[in-house]
């Protein structure tokens, strides 16, 4: 293929695409650059992923791999943004901060060419500049970057607006709720996430998220629970628990083996949470559904023991 | 009028003599020493963890448990870059829950950015005494800090050559008297005596011994326990071992300015908590000729797993081979001492025939 032919930027479709994709995607559509995302999740994708990435690493960061693998050839740059931090102490994971120049030693001997979008304020780098520099690095003026960003920023939060409202709406439905509670790019990962959250439906079950919910009003609710937690995505997921978990007859806290945040905010969930059924799930890369499958429908029989459906 | 608070941190290789240090002598309060790490420290702290986190946490809160056992009232606990910023508030909780009565300073609590917050977290530990005076033995148990760094670094450079076998009584000496000392003399005395005592001692060293760098995280890699006495084991092999992981380095030092831009070829931007210094420390041990290096990291550490593959790459371009060594609560000796003996074996095959 000639290289000119190429979409400019790849985007992997895993890790922090599912909380931000909205705002790159914007970004670049605001701009006029030629994108492709790698196609969904599958079990190829997550075996390429385990042979490439470190044996002790995430089940995320295994799939990521693989999805970056996937668009290595196929696009002049690959895009990993690097969320390092908003402040002192609004953090990210240490795996996001690290995934652009971890790809890169991975994927070194390939050739292809990366691009990063640095998000790192306590180096002088706040998002709005991060993006700045960005589209200035695409070719485009800071103005027009800017105003690209301001547009995306816009688009990211109206999504995340329209998905609480149309989960206000689902709990207000009768019947038994369910809270599924981890990282988005877990659940909604089609070859991870989505399973769960099927076999949930086909239960019966009424089905919230904790991740459907604007971002201040969750690190808001976490900050109160927990003053110390200061990575947001784990702060929304712990704000959004806090907030829907009234609406719900019981959470189900879905993990990545070994997730470094999850395992610590998760634990601090189930003691601080009492009187409230709690499933833990962990996937890793040998899941089967059976035994995913067991383990729902088991915990589903006891919310329903407890509601008294069951009698 | 109230007693004084008996405080208690965590055991971390022998750091906790500073620690003892400041409270003993810049608060009106006393310092309970945990017992040292043991298996039974590790046990009860990964029986009350949760599974997938970090080893370093599980260790931090046997240790706890241990101190509160011993009769400490107050249990202090640091900040950091990593997951270990939140170990505090996760352990107050299960500490709780087990049913223990105490106070709790998180100094992650404290950890804004903003210096004065710091400084009320002092005034929390310490409302009585005088800032001044807390002032001087923050900066006499940095000094102290410096010297145990510096007899460290000497010990394990050079105690695998000595025909004596008197190094090792020198270092416990020394590290006994930093537990005792009282003034900033007693400090200064101490590091003197040691340092004459390892000059006076003949060291039976061939011109090129065989040189290893370890690198590591944060806590597993100086604390000599939860690394399984690591550099005690390899000098006993006859190698010279280094380690420019420590605090005196990291965090009095600066550690090496501008690391990030040294080791750009390998990592543009940082990959979170101690990997920056890692690869810097990597690239230069490898710079300088060295045999191998052995990266330290207990099960679960993020920013370790992270740069693997950089060091892998460090390793083709330099030629210089990198051991890999994940630790968590079950690790035995045996396992360590025969992956120990393989790398040795092959390091020493290459520096025969490359020499």
């Amino acid at each position: 293929m000639n290289e000119s032919r190429m979409p400019a930027i790849g985007i992997p479709r895993a890790m922090l695409y599912y909380r931000y994709g909205a705002l790159w995607e914007q970004f670049l559509q605001a701009l006029g650059v030629s994108f492709q995302l790698s196609p969904p999740s599958s079990r190829g994708i997550l075996e390429t992923g385990t042979r490439l990435a470190p044996d002790e690493s995430c089940l995320s960061l295994k799939m990521f791999m693989g999805h970056v693998d996937t668009l290595v050839g196929r696009c002049e740059r690959i895009l990993i943004p690097r969320y390092s931090n908003y402040g002192y102490t609004e953090l990210f994971c240490t795996r996001y901060e690290g995934l652009y120049d971890q790809a890169r030693n991975i994927f070194r001997s390939s050739g292809q060419r990366f691009i990063t979008c640095n998000i790192d304020a306590q180096n002088g780098s706040p998002e709005a500049k991060a993006f700045e520099l960005f589209g200035v690095e695409l070719g485009f003026s800071a103005r027009q970057s800017r105003r690209a960003w301001q547009e995306a920023s816009k688009a990211l939060k109206q999504k995340q607006k329209a998905e609480e409202q149309s989960q206000k709406e689902l709990a207000a439905k009768p019947g038994m709720k369910v809270l599924i509670a981890g990282h988005s790019y877990i659940l909604s990962d089609p070859y991870l996430g989505m399973p769960i959250l099927d076999c949930l439906v086909s239960s019966g079950a009424v089905t919230l998220r904790a991740d459907a919910l604007e971002s201040e009003t969750a690190r808001k609710a976490c900050a109160k629970f927990s003053p110390t937690c200061r990575w947001i995505v784990s702060e929304e997921i712990v704000g959004g628990v806090l907030h829907w978990k009234e609406k719900a007859d019981g959470i189900i806290l879905v993990s990545a083996f070994p997730c470094g945040p999850d395992s610590m905010t998760n634990e601090l969930l189930i003691r601080r949470l009492k009187g409230m059924p709690i499933l833990p799930l962990v996937l890793d890369t040998q899941s089967g559904m059976a035994g995913v499958e067991t383990r729902i429908e088991s915990f589903l029989d006891i919310i329903r023991f407890q509601r008294g459906d069951m009698v | 009028m109230k007693q004084h608070r008996k405080v208690a941190l965590p055991r971390w290789g022998e750091y906790n003599c500073a620690l003892k240090y400041i409270v003993e002598q810049g608060f009106e309060a006393r310092c309970i020493l945990p017992p040292p790490l043991s298996r039974r420290t590790e046990d009860l702290g990964a029986r009350n963890s949760p599974d997938l986190v970090c080893t370093p946490f599980k260790t931090t809160l046997g240790s706890m448990i241990e101190a509160l056992e011993a009769g400490a009232d107050t249990i202090l606990m640091v900040p950091g870059a990593c997951r270990l910023n939140y170990f505090g508030e996760l352990q107050e909780q299960i500490l709780r829950d087990m049913g223990f009565t105490f106070e709790f300073i998180n100094l992650s609590l404290y950890n804004t950015g903003n210096a004065k917050d710091l400084l009320k977290a002092l005034r929390v530990v310490n409302p009585r005494r005088s800032m001044v005076k807390t002032a001087r033995a923050l900066y006499e148990a940095a000094k102290m800090i410096e010297h145990l760094d510096d007899i460290t670094t000497l010990y394990y450079e050079n105690c695998g050559f000595d025909p004596t076998k008197t190094y090792p009584k020198v270092y416990r000496q020394f590290i006994a008297d930093m537990y005792e000392a009282r003034n900033l003399n007693e400090i200064h005395e101490a590091f003197r005596v040691a340092s004459r005592a390892f000059e006076d001692i003949t060291l039976n060293k061939p011109s090129d011994p065989i040189r290893i760098g370890i690198i590591g995280d944060y806590y597993t890699v100086m604390d000599p326990f939860s690394n399984l006495e690591l550099e005690q084991k390899l000098a006993d092999m006859g190698v010279e071992v280094h380690r420019l992981m420590n605090l005196a380095n990291d965090m009095l030092r600066g550690g090496g300015k501008n690391k990030q831009a040294k080791i750009r070829d390998f990592a543009e931007y940082s990959l979170g908590a101690s990997s920056t210094a890692d690869i810097w420390q990597a690239q230069n041990f490898a710079e300088r000729g060295f045999d191998g290096i052995i990266q330290v990291k207990s099960a679960g550490c993020m920013p370790e797993t992270d740069i693997m593959p950089i060091l892998a790459n460090l390793s083709r371009d330099y030629k210089i081979p990198v051991l890999y060594l994940t630790y968590d609560s079950q690790s035995s000796d045996v396992g360590l001492m025969t992956r120990l003996e393989a790398f040795y074996d092959m390091v020493e095959m290459r520096k025969k025939v490359n020499s």
